[in-house]
């Protein structure tokens, strides 16, 4: 795979902040003019060979297979996902209770219970919740009102929290804050019963990070390119600009020759789903009579052929991995299956198109990536008292559990064997998409684990992107945003006219 | 209507009760001669203990997927399933062998 011929263009100048006084290299850094524009120098003679930015290839394995769904039968009940959970959890939640608690700690079964004495117990949560949606509340309790709009969050004060091992569930009380909890997560709970039958937590804990993999040495600096929600297809196209300026950037066809030779160091691009616009997804040919649709097409028909024409930009130049996301035309149910060949004619004959499942996972570069198009982490926000993306996905990663909700609300497939989203391994960059606002920070784990956890935030609302660093585990945002504030210090790479 | 109400079996006399009865005697019969000579457990034993491996509850819900794949998803998770329902799963293969107790119930 040769790398780009990146030819300078005149046209764009570039503002950027300050880069002063970082110890690392961020890739504004790598962009900072070193001596002056060659932009407003003269054009190199004909007989000088112009100047070409070769860009790094890196090591790529896919490792999705654990995501990849063979046979699908649906007639399975959830009742199998939920066992095959405890029973991949409960050794490792033990193993945890042994380490917090002390190794005499007694473990017991809700069977095994006795009122009073104190003991650990390990099980689901379940979550019963007065607002949570119901489709057969909505039928048997038929007021003739009018639909009620969604509340954006279904916690209330009457939610109960409950939990399940095997056989019996118990309710919970004291030290734990319901509100945080969600449906579905394995915890560890200390306490003891009371002689009303409720269970008192004094503490409890999650299965936390599992071990790493180390992460290799790098000695150059190389990129990540990560983004999510381009909302291709949506009826107001002012994303457009930004959209394309991203495109040109990643290929160097933007700025000047310091610029280009920092394109050259992203060295992958990776899409988190949501390319096209929920817009896309118009429900009038359900409703409405045949013969007034008949001849309608789809509106991801066009979204999808304007994709195929920005991806085949980029994978002329650089690898892509595309996942897709709520909206995009696959399989609804986690984890998303690749998106089809056949919708992408003209990059798909590119063998730097790669397209990905839905949670994605891949080593670049021996950097173990693992993340979602933020379906999963979207649903907890729905669920319960956190706000911020970047908590809620350190909140998974503490559960070692990439979707607890699933399939309570939302949509999985009825695995029986085993849970796959239990997280076996702990990735180097955990990130999820489609975010309102681009987060990123590094955890350190008890076992020398160090997780760059990333937000992605949704392009087509914010104009922004953001580059992982993979030698540092680094990560800032790039906006292409023509008209934010000035001042704003996150926007380095404000391209202003 | 408070009139008398007579029995059911005062219209139709107890033939049915007696056939029945010589029914339940003959059916028993022939399964005992084929298992003396095999001097394994009798079909109805393996199957009783096969339906004990059903309801036991250690080994996760046995609705919708086969006793075999059961047994495989007990194995995987450590919790050690008897290897004697495995020899019966694997030698027998009718369907009242490989489904589980509840498998004709529609869900």
């Amino acid at each position: 795979s040769a790398g780009p011929g990146l030819r300078p263009r005149s046209g764009w100048s570039a503002r950027r902040a300050p880069a002063a006084g970082r110890s690392t290299v961020m890739f504004s850094d790598l962009n900072a003019q070193k001596e002056g524009s060659s932009l407003l120098s003269c054009p190199p003679s004909e007989d000088q060979a112009p100047a070409i930015f070769e860009r790094m290839s890196l090591a790529y394995t896919p490792c999705s297979e654990r995501y990849k769904v063979g046979e699908r039968s649906f007639s399975r009940q959830y009742a199998h996902i939920y066992a095959a959970r405890l029973m991949q959890m409960r050794p490792l939640l033990s193993k945890r209770a042994q380490e917090k608690w002390g190794t005499d700690v007694c473990i017991r079964k809700l069977c095994d219970l006795q009122t009073g004495e104190q003991c650990c117990i390990v099980g689901t949560l379940f979550k019963r919740m007065e607002l949570q949606p119901s489709i057969l509340k909505e039928i048997s309790e038929e007021h003739n009102l009018l639909p009620q709009p969604a509340p954006s969050k279904y916690i209330s004060e009457t939610d109960e929290l409950i939990l399940e091992d095997e056989l019996q569930r118990i309710k919970l009380e004291g030290k734990i804050d319901k509100d945080k909890c969600v449906t579905g997560s394995v915890i560890a709970i200390y306490g003891a019963e009371r002689s009303d039958g409720k269970f008192t937590v004094e503490e409890f804990c999650t299965a936390d990070l599992p071990l790493q993999t180390e992460r290799p040495t790098l000695t150059t600096d190389r990129f990540v390119l990560l983004a999510s929600g381009l909302g291709l297809g949506s009826s107001h196209a002012d994303s457009m600009l930004g959209l394309q300026l991203l495109v040109d950037m990643i290929t160097g066809q933007l700025g000047d020759l310091s610029e280009q030779s920092g394109a050259a160091t992203i060295s992958r691009v990776l899409l988190a789903g949501n390319l096209l616009s929920p817009s896309t997804q118009d429900k009038d040919a359900s409703t409405k009579a045949k013969y007034l649709t008949k001849k309608t097409q789809a509106g991801s028909v066009d979204a999808i052929r304007m994709l195929d024409e920005l991806l085949l930009q980029l994978v002329a130049s650089v690898p892509v991995d595309v996942m897709p996301g709520q909206y995009d035309p696959t399989n609804y149910t986690l984890p998303q299956q690749p998106l089809h060949r056949c919708m992408f004619p003209l990059s798909s004959v590119y063998p730097t198109l790669q397209l990905a499942s839905n949670p994605y996972q891949a080593d670049i570069d021996g950097v173990r990536f693992l993340g979602t198009s933020g379906q999963n982490v979207c649903d907890i926000q729905k669920y319960s008292s956190l706000d911020s993306h970047l908590d809620i996905l350190e909140e998974t990663l503490r559960l070692r559990h990439l979707a607890p909700t699933a399939p309570d609300t939302l949509g999985c497939y009825p695995f029986y064997l085993k849970d796959p989203f239990i997280l076996e391994e702990c990735p180097h960059v955990y990130f999820s998409g489609n975010a309102p606002t681009f987060e990123s920070k590094l955890i350190k784990g008890a076992d020398g684990q160090e997780v760059l956890l990333v937000t992605v935030p949704e392009f087509s609302s914010t104009q922004m992107a953001c580059l992982v660093n993979l030698r540092t585990l680094q990560c800032e945002p790039v906006s292409f945003s023509a008209f934010s504030a000035g001042e704003d210090e996150e926007s380095e790479m404000n391209i202003s006219h | 209507m408070t009139t008398k109400r007579g029995l059911i079996t005062d219209s139709f006399k107890v033939v049915k009760k007696a056939r029945r009865g010589g029914k339940r005697e003959r059916k028993p019969s022939p399964p005992p001669p084929q298992n003396e000579c095999d001097g394994e457990l009798l079909p109805e034993e393996q199957l009783q203990k096969l339906r004990q491996f059903d309801l036991d509850w250690r080994f996760g819900p046995c609705t919708g997927i086969s006793r075999l794949q059961r047994w495989e998803r007990a194995r995987l998770h450590g919790l050690n399933p008897p290897e004697d329902i495995r020899e019966l799963l694997q030698t027998n293969t009718r369907p009242e062998y490989n489904h589980s107790l509840w498998s004709e119930y529609p869900f």
